[in-house]
């Protein structure tokens, strides 16, 4: 029971604290503009996270989605740059096509995952694998391994514009945390994610397609990745081919340390939001303070495992 | 079984015994650190396009390290057992390369350094920049136009990599003539624009109208910083920003008036190291890129120095639509 409460609430317990902590060590922590800054350093592994936590809740894992971000990147701002060396062929593109194509790129990578994984059986972690090494090369053949750059600026305006001042990414941030917390709570695909996590067989049993459901967590998984590649490049003013590398790590990260169980069908949309706001408010506060990065990944690392320790505790109660 | 082992060893025998025929092209393998940036690539495609391998003199076979001191170790290996007749090599590491480049000199190989340097005596001859010279050149920019007066942040590139210690040497070393300038933060972004990006974001937010000048060492992360302050809505121009490298999308920041940059000529030191590597085998060859004509500051000196010291080319207004007209 403690341990269960120290599960829903702890993370939530530890944001504050970290918050409240960096409060009175540093005086420009709680000022609106760094608060939106922390948001929006969040955004691209928040929305990452998001994905991550549906492949999560089916007993899946996705490596592939820093791959990605740089495949869904270089795609779709080839046709939304002016750069004529790095263009598709007629373009610059309307910037509906160029995010349309993006996403579809996200998607199909996710979808092939997703095939292997629900089709053929193979181990979540070996099919993103394969995807994570695959769709890095595809990215570096597509772009000749140089940056896209000169994007137009309907384009970059997903990145750097405000709505009522709150930038663009943390906007498009909160209306993906909105949408996926409503999938999974209120409707009859999220109740089938929770199934077939928490029991496949009895999940089969009572009708619910299972493979198909795992299929489509890969989809959701890759479009998030392809929509965050794209909030990546318009930020940055450029899609590189280095870009994502790793980000599957942090978003793993924000999805164990908000307390979704590796082990499938328990987790939520919330905690994993609250877990990347963790990481984010950590590297921003330690940034501020004038700590070294080396010592942000330390103190990463003992969260997760702390996280996962006590999901463990919670098990064995169960 | 028996007849086919004889065979092949005489066919074997008759290749040493036969002097290589004149038109044979020389076989050169470059083991680079890594493909995935524009440097390199830029580097490589000027290899592949050396006039001596268009008239094939020679052939050229790049090897990607994939950023691993291992996998260079293990394609070193592979040329030596080849025969490669040279080998270029842009190491990842500036001591982990040694071993490497004294397995090819054991084997008889010459080994010509380019861009990067190796800790090591064994190299026939080095083609490079000195990163000291970009370090203080870029940060003298900086500190020229904010008056030797007020704050400066450096983001530096990984700490430990040969051209951040020797950027940063050269940094410090500008620095130390505007004694008034203060330094007021330095880390790492580990050349990446976003990391970058993030970092200046916090800076602004930590030290509000106190940062007067920008010294990145490389493009990526000036670039990083530039995005930070557009981000924040302040003015680039009240900033002075600086980066090194010269990539594409610096140069159209240059050309937009909001940074400068030190262009690091990648094709020069791909150029010449392959002359080089030719001339080692071949006595009377004379150098076919037009580097020796047109960097008169770097003579050919018959291909006989241990050191090639490719300058520096500051890009401006006026010379970056001709630098940009070059990439397309």
């Amino acid at each position: 029971m403690l341990a269960s409460h120290a599960q829903k609430y702890g993370i939530l317990i530890a944001l504050i604290v970290a918050c409240i902590f960096l409060t009175f060590a540093n005086e420009y922590f709680l000022t609106g503009r760094n608060i939106l800054n922390v948001l929006r350093q969040t955004s691209i592994n928040g929305i990452l996270a998001i994905g991550m936590t549906f492949v999560i809740l089916t007993r899946g894992i996705d490596l592939s989605v820093g791959s990605i971000v740089a495949l869904a990147g270089v795609v779709s701002a080839s046709l939304a740059t002016t750069s004529s060396a790095a263009m598709v062929a007629g373009g610059p593109y309307p910037v509906a096509i160029a995010f349309g194509a993006g996403l579809a790129v996200g998607m199909a990578c996710g979808a092939v995952s997703g095939f292997v994984v629900a089709r053929f059986n193979v181990p979540a972690f070996v099919a993103t694998l394969g995807m994570l090494s695959a769709a890095r090369g595809l990215t570096l053949i597509y772009a000749g391994g140089k940056p896209v750059p000169n994007l137009t600026d309907a384009y970059r305006w997903i990145g750097t514009a405000d709505l009522a001042g709150i930038p663009m990414p943390v906007v498009a941030f909160a209306v993906i945390f909105l949408a996926a917390t409503w999938v999974l709570t209120s409707t009859r695909f999220g109740r089938h994610v929770y199934a077939a996590g928490g029991n496949p067989h009895a999940a089969k049993v009572s009708g619910i397609n299972v493979p198909r459901i795992r299929l489509l967590v890969y989809v959701i998984s890759g479009g998030m990745a392809g929509f965050a590649g794209m909030m990546l490049a318009a930020r940055t003013g450029s899609a590189l081919t280095q870009a994502g590398i790793a980000y599957e790590l942090d978003a793993i990260a924000a999805v164990v340390i908000g307390g979704t169980s590796l082990a499938g069908g328990i987790g939520r949309v919330t905690g994993t939001v609250i877990g990347a706001l963790l990481i984010g408010v950590m590297n921003n506060g330690l940034d501020l303070m004038g700590v070294e990065s080396y010592y942000q990944q330390v103190i990463k690392g003992g969260l997760i495992v702390a996280a996962v320790m006590l999901d463990q505790a919670r098990h064995k109660q169960a | 079984m028996k007849t086919l082992l004889k065979t092949m060893v005489s066919i074997s025998a008759l290749m040493v015994a036969m002097p290589a025929a004149a038109q044979e092209p020389l076989k050169i393998g470059a083991a680079v650190y890594g493909l995935n940036a524009e440097f390199m690539q830029i580097w490589a495609e000027a290899l592949e396009n050396h006039p001596a391998v268009r008239d094939g003199i020679v052939t050229v076979t790049i090897f990607d390290g994939k950023y691993d001191a291992l996998v260079q170790q293990e394609q070193f290996e592979t040329m030596i057992t080849q025969g490669y007749d040279g080998i270029i090599f842009v190491p990842i590491d500036i001591e982990a390369g040694a071993a490497a480049v004294q397995a090819a000199s054991e084997a008889g190989i010459p080994v010509f350094g380019s861009n990067t340097r190796v800790n090591s005596d064994l190299l026939t001859a080095y083609v490079g920049s000195d990163d000291v010279q970009s370090g203080y050149m870029e940060a003298k920019y900086v500190l020229d136009k904010i008056g030797c007066t007020g704050n400066v942040v450096i983001i530096e590139g990984p700490i430990g990599q040969s051209a951040q210690i020797q950027r940063l040497e050269g940094n410090l070393k500008a620095l130390a003539e505007c004694p008034d300038v203060k330094v007021i933060e330095q880390r790492t972004a580990n050349w990446s624009r976003a990391e970058a990006q993030t970092l200046m974001e916090n800076w602004l937010t930590a030290h509000p109208g106190e940062i007067a000048g920008v010294i990145g060492q490389n493009d990526e992360m000036a670039l990083g910083a530039i995005e930070a302050i557009k981000g924040a809505k302040f003015e680039v121009t009240d900033f002075a920003i600086a980066g090194i490298d010269g990539i594409t999308d610096a140069l159209l920041a240059v050309k937009a008036g909001d940074m400068a940059s030190i262009l690091q000529d990648g094709a020069a030191q791909a150029q010449g190291a392959l002359d080089l590597a030719i001339a080692a085998k071949m006595p009377d060859y004379k150098p076919m890129s037009e580097i020796w004509t047109h960097y008169t500051d770097m003579p050919w000196n018959d291909g006989k120095d241990k050191a090639y010291n490719v300058p520096w080319t500051p890009v401006t207004a006026e010379n970056v639509d001709a630098l940009l007209a070059l990439r397309n």
